[in-house]
């Protein structure tokens, strides 16, 4: 297709079509504001992207973002070590910490098991986290990965992965959302509780 | 449950058309490539999100237009009326909307209409290759329990990751290869046990539905059978899997599981593709659509809507007499380029000309 605007608006538009959750037409709407926008609201914008990437790493235990070598819950001594939870990216763990259940430590793998994108256990942090439990006192690690076919194939890859280890291996258990009505609830999901199912004086 | 009226805008060929149907049976005629399957197709469509045709979505978008809109106003038994409107862009995804609700997943449109559909292609049942056959009664599992498309997709999803494993390690199996295969393995036989289990008991509850049908239509007692017995049946499809993998692994493809099933239709004792005429082909297809159809309305309490879509012209007479004389109740739709037979007896003809409807 024949592009209809000037070689530096479509290079902007196709860069910011390239963003996640970003179509074709959010990507013009954005290039057009910003455009418009006043020159030095477009620097402070660069100015934020560039100090991110450039301050913004990986932590070296965890894999979350960090702005040291560990990430601010690695290096709080007050988190729990013996129990790591498992996550697929990064923010996966802002929900996790918003519930105040969890006490340890985490473990972002940077995605999940995917063929068809080319993402096996070497592209995953699955070697680090191995070494992380020959290595920290861990008892317990709990797998947060989603409840879709390849969080689902990923989970079970750690759980034999750790058969090793003299360590709990668990799953979160899946079902009704609180405070939700029976009613709403797809029949997918309401299955899976069902099957869960636990006894009343438990 | 019954359409009392559909609005075809921009669909295939029609730019604006309106029917109003009975509750009963409606007719509709017109010579060839006027539009008369298009409007089956387009009711077919409401139930499923889907072209019986099997084409991709933008074919059922008129030429010049962006986007095709289907309407319809459907009557429960129980006295309720939905509006069901869905719209066909070219590109992106359909929109449907229930009573002017959007609705979040194609899994809840199961059960606001229903319609068995009766083509000529379905011929393909009996006589084409094994994914007809298995398409037939992975739709069947859907209609009968909506849930059975979480698990079809489900098969199709780990199925496609698998066989893409497999090509990448281009025949070597490794030990790194082999751990990941048993993770998506374990998968796999999870998902194609439970699919493998569900056609089994359909199968097996469709068996004497489709042979007291083709009883009807054929006016024949011939004993029929489907035959569904795989082979990783017998040991589960785990146990299948390890024993094909050397294979899979050096042919770059999942070999075994329920993807690759047939379901053997027998007429008599013989094999109904190698051995039927053509016409105990055509009553057998006829048979199985009208036991689903009578499966459906039993399991669901609701009573799908029926279309013969040009299937008359292709029976001989006495079939065709058979078939009308044992339609089961609720709403039929048929459509016909030949001649109504008189045992058809429509309460109401819609003539249809170059996609206008004339009377």
């Amino acid at each position: 297709m024949a592009s209809t605007y000037t070689l530096p608006v479509q290079n902007l538009i196709d860069h910011l079509g390239r963003l996640p959750g970003i179509g074709p037409r959010s990507a013009q709407r954005i290039a057009f504001h910003l455009l418009k926008l006043p020159a030095e609201d477009v620097q402070r914008l660069t100015q934020a992207i560039t100090d991110a990437k450039e301050r913004v790493r990986f932590c070296s235990q965890c894999f979350n973002f960090a702005e040291d070598d560990l990430c601010p819950i690695c290096a709080d001594p007050r988190r729990d070590s013996s129990v790591i939870c498992v996550v697929e990216e990064s923010r996966d763990i802002i929900p996790l910490e918003r519930t105040g259940e969890f006490k340890g430590r985490y473990h972002v793998l940077l995605g999940v098991m995917n063929p068809i994108e080319g993402i096996g256990p070497d592209q995953l942090k699955m070697r680090e986290l191995v070494m992380r439990i020959g290595s920290e006192d861990v008892r317990e690690v709990i797998v947060c990965t989603n409840p879709n076919t390849e969080g689902e194939v990923t989970a079970q890859y750690i759980g034999r992965l750790l058969k090793p280890f003299d360590i709990t291996v668990t799953r979160p258990a899946s079902g009704l959302p609180v405070g939700g009505d029976l009613e709403y609830a797809d029949e997918l999901t309401l299955g899976r509780a069902i099957s869960g199912r636990r006894r009343l004086d438990d | 449950m019954f359409i009392e009226q559909i609005e075809l805008v921009d669909f295939r060929n029609y730019e604006r058309a309106s029917f109003s149907l009975t509750a009963e049976t409606t007719a509709i005629v017109g010579r060839n490539g006027q539009g008369k399957t298009n409007v089956a197709e387009a009711m077919a469509f409401l139930a499923t999100l889907d072209s019986f045709r099997q084409v991709p979505v933008a074919a059922l978008v008129r030429d010049g237009a962006e986007s095709a809109f289907v309407r319809a106003t459907v009557k429960h038994d129980d006295g309720r009326e939905l509006l069901v409107e869905v719209e066909i862009p070219r590109q992106g995804r359909v929109n449907v909307l229930v009573n002017k609700q959007r609705l979040a997943r194609t899994r809840d449109l199961v059960g606001v209409l229903r319609v068995t559909v009766f083509s000529p292609d379905d011929l393909d049942l009996v006589k084409g290759a094994p994914s007809e056959r298995r398409r037939f009664a992975d739709d069947a599992l859907v209609s009968v329990a909506a849930k059975n498309d979480a698990l079809r997709l489900e098969l199709d999803r780990v199925i496609r990751q698998r066989n893409t494993l497999l090509r990448q390690c281009a025949g070597r199996l490794t030990e790194e290869v082999g751990f990941s295969l048993d993770v998506w393995d374990e998968r796999l036989a999870a998902v194609g046990d439970e699919i493998g289990q569900a056609r089994a008991t359909l199968l097996a509850q469709l068996q004497p539905m489709v042979e007291e049908a083709y009883q009807q239509v054929a006016g024949a007692r011939v004993a029929v059978a489907l035959g569904y017995e795989p082979d990783w049946r017998r040991t589960g499809l785990a146990a299948a899997l390890t024993a094909s993998r050397r294979d899979d692994v050096r042919r770059g493809v999942s070999t075994v599981g329920p993807h690759r099933d047939d379901i053997e239709l027998f007429l008599g004792s013989m094999p109904a593709r190698t051995h039927a005429s053509q016409g105990e082909m055509r009553s057998l297809a006829l048979s199985l659509r009208l036991a689903v159809h009578r499966l459906v309305a039993r399991t669901t309490d609701m009573t799908p809507l029926l279309v013969l879509d040009d299937v008359l012209s292709e029976l001989d007479p006495g079939r065709c007499e058979a078939l009308l004389a044992h339609l089961p109740p609720g709403q039929v739709v048929i459509t016909t380029a030949s001649p109504l037979p008189v045992a058809a007896r429509p309460d109401r003809v819609i003539t249809i000309e170059a996609g206008q409807v004339k009377t």
